[in-house]
């Protein structure tokens, strides 16, 4: 019993430096830079009040407060900033420029963990309060910027840190975050593969057809997509595999490193070929800042400082 | 183990205790509703296990109790509401909203639901998917009739708007090499008016 406990403390609470910690900070960073900046001319459209906007927020918070009424939502900030006599527009602007500035701090490190705060916040006001205008990329922002305020800022790369010489983290602790952040992914990636297995598209290639000619994802011309019609089921299948098999291979040393660019340049194919750009970044920036980082090494391997020749 | 170390250690096991049976909740889900390539036997466990999961993530608690709101706004707060099944187990089909304005003049125009850039337009084809998706009539024309306000903002002139909406018949890639391209099944129509509440002009 006193070794399982052991074993599972190891594992759960490994000493890790902060690098990964760093490259998910500045990774989360750009992404709210460019999450934001992509929705700048539709941003009052897309979460203005009743009788304005697109489809309006009034839908989903009222929906959504009848799940919990916990939940922020943009809501909140604009009834804060019309009870000090801004409009709604001006408030959406500064909930706007808001999430832009913790982007930028997030991005060189300064305040980090009241950046990722205010980040996290903002961004989960949006997506809550879009409701039925939120995908994929909107989930997967909230869970890096939730592990990111609670992970232990600043990082060693952090301008935070430069300036104010704050003592060093507890690794164990670090170490704790990194291994949350893995197992999610694994988990991600694990159900999202056994989705896929059981659907008969995946395994007769169907699925990326459609997935590639359907709008607005069909960026690239159908009659060049024919040309590659044989690929599509080896595509589907590897797919599959590389997802539903992505928790054995993350964690052995030797096939790391060839799971971690497989599973990126999916993503990348993804960005390039579906024009979901943001959604192929942060999942690249979530991946890579949690089986990056100490890549290189054998196991039992640690960096050392070479003498001096 | 340190005592800080065993309360991560137990907010460890139920944050990912909860992302398990949410993603086994929305497969379960899959399988139960005949959507997956496994035979009916699988369908009549998963049917049986789909009130288990609903049960341990509080769906079968009444709405206002707190345990299942703290539940949901963690959840919520978390980024960890919904399962990881994107594009599965099959890409589903896509949808087409078009609305024809009508001028006083009798001249009729035809507009799709826009936004300025291509990150917010992913997001307008989401808000379709969510229309189409809809089994509740009102909902889907309540927000049929907010889009179609926003169309009839920008075109202040018109005096009635007819919402078309469709879903998407992608080809095969052997029956698009046959000549066979995308077509559209009309779903639902609703006419809409300055003067009058919107009606539901047809469905299919």
């Amino acid at each position: 019993m006193a070794r399982w406990r052991e074993r599972l403390r190891a594992f759960l609470f490994p000493p890790e430096a902060d690098l990964w910690l760093g490259l998910l900070r500045i990774g989360l960073g750009l992404q709210v830079l460019f999450y934001t900046l992509s929705l700048r001319a539709d941003w009052n459209y897309l979460f203005a009040g009743p009788g304005e906007g697109l489809i309006g927020r009034a839908l989903p918070e009222a929906l959504l407060s009848t799940e919990s009424p916990l939940v922020p939502r943009l809501g909140w900030l604009i009834m804060l900033a019309t009870r000090i006599g801004c409009s709604e527009s001006t408030a959406l602007s500064i909930a706007w420029w808001g999430m832009l500035f913790a982007g930028g701090c997030l991005v060189i490190g300064i305040f980090s963990r009241a950046s990722a705060i205010l980040a996290w916040f903002v961004h989960l006001c949006a997506a809550e309060s879009g409701g039925f205008i939120s995908y994929g990329v909107d989930n997967f922002m909230t869970i890096g910027l939730f592990y990111l305020m609670l992970s232990p800022l600043p990082d060693r790369y952090s301008l935070d840190q430069r300036w104010r010489k704050l003592p060093s983290k507890n690794q164990r602790l670090l170490g704790f975050f990194r291994r949350v952040l893995q197992v999610h992914l694994c988990l991600i990636y694990f159900f999202g593969g056994v989705a896929k297995c059981l659907g008969s598209g995946w395994w007769d290639g169907s699925n990326l057809w459609r997935a590639l000619i359907q709008p607005p994802f069909n960026l690239i011309a159908p009659e060049i997509l024919i040309r590659l019609k044989y690929l599509f089921p080896v595509g589907g299948i590897v797919i599959c595999l590389l997802e539903i098999s992505y928790p054995i291979f993350i964690w052995d040393r030797r096939t790391r490193g060839i799971w971690l660019i497989c599973i990126c340049a999916m993503h990348v194919a993804i960005g390039l070929t579906m024009g979901m750009y943001l959604f192929a970044f942060v999942m690249i920036v979530l991946n890579v800042a949690a089986f990056g980082p100490g890549l290189g090494l054998a196991r039992g391997e640690k960096l050392v400082r070479a003498p001096a020749s | 183990m340190l005592r800080q170390q065993r309360v991560y250690l137990a907010l460890f096991v139920l944050h990912f205790v909860l992302i398990i049976t949410i993603s086994c909740r929305d497969i379960v889900w899959l399988v139960a509703h005949k959507l997956t390539i496994l035979p009916a036997p699988f369908r009549a466990a998963a049917e049986k296990l789909e009130p288990i999961a609903a049960g341990v993530l509080g769906d079968k608690l009444s709405t206002p109790n707190p345990f299942r709101r703290a539940l949901l706004t963690y959840l919520h707060i978390a980024g960890i509401d919904r399962g990881y099944g994107y594009f599965a187990p099959n890409v589903p089909a896509g949808y087409k909203l078009v609305f024809e304005l009508h001028y006083p003049d009798g001249r009729v125009e035809y507009e799709l639901p826009g936004v300025s850039s291509a990150a917010a337009g992913l997001r307008v084809a989401t808000l379709l998917d969510e229309i189409g998706r809809s089994r509740s009539d009102p909902l889907r024309e309540y927000m049929v009739k907010t889009l179609a306000a926003s169309v009839w903002r920008e075109h202040p002139g018109v005096i009635k708007i007819r919402a078309v909406f469709g879903s998407l018949n992608l080809p095969r890639a052997e029956e698009f090499e046959r000549g066979k391209r995308e077509s559209y099944d009309f779903l639902y129509a609703y006419d809409f008016s300055r003067a009058e509440e919107p009606a539901k002009a047809e469905n299919h």
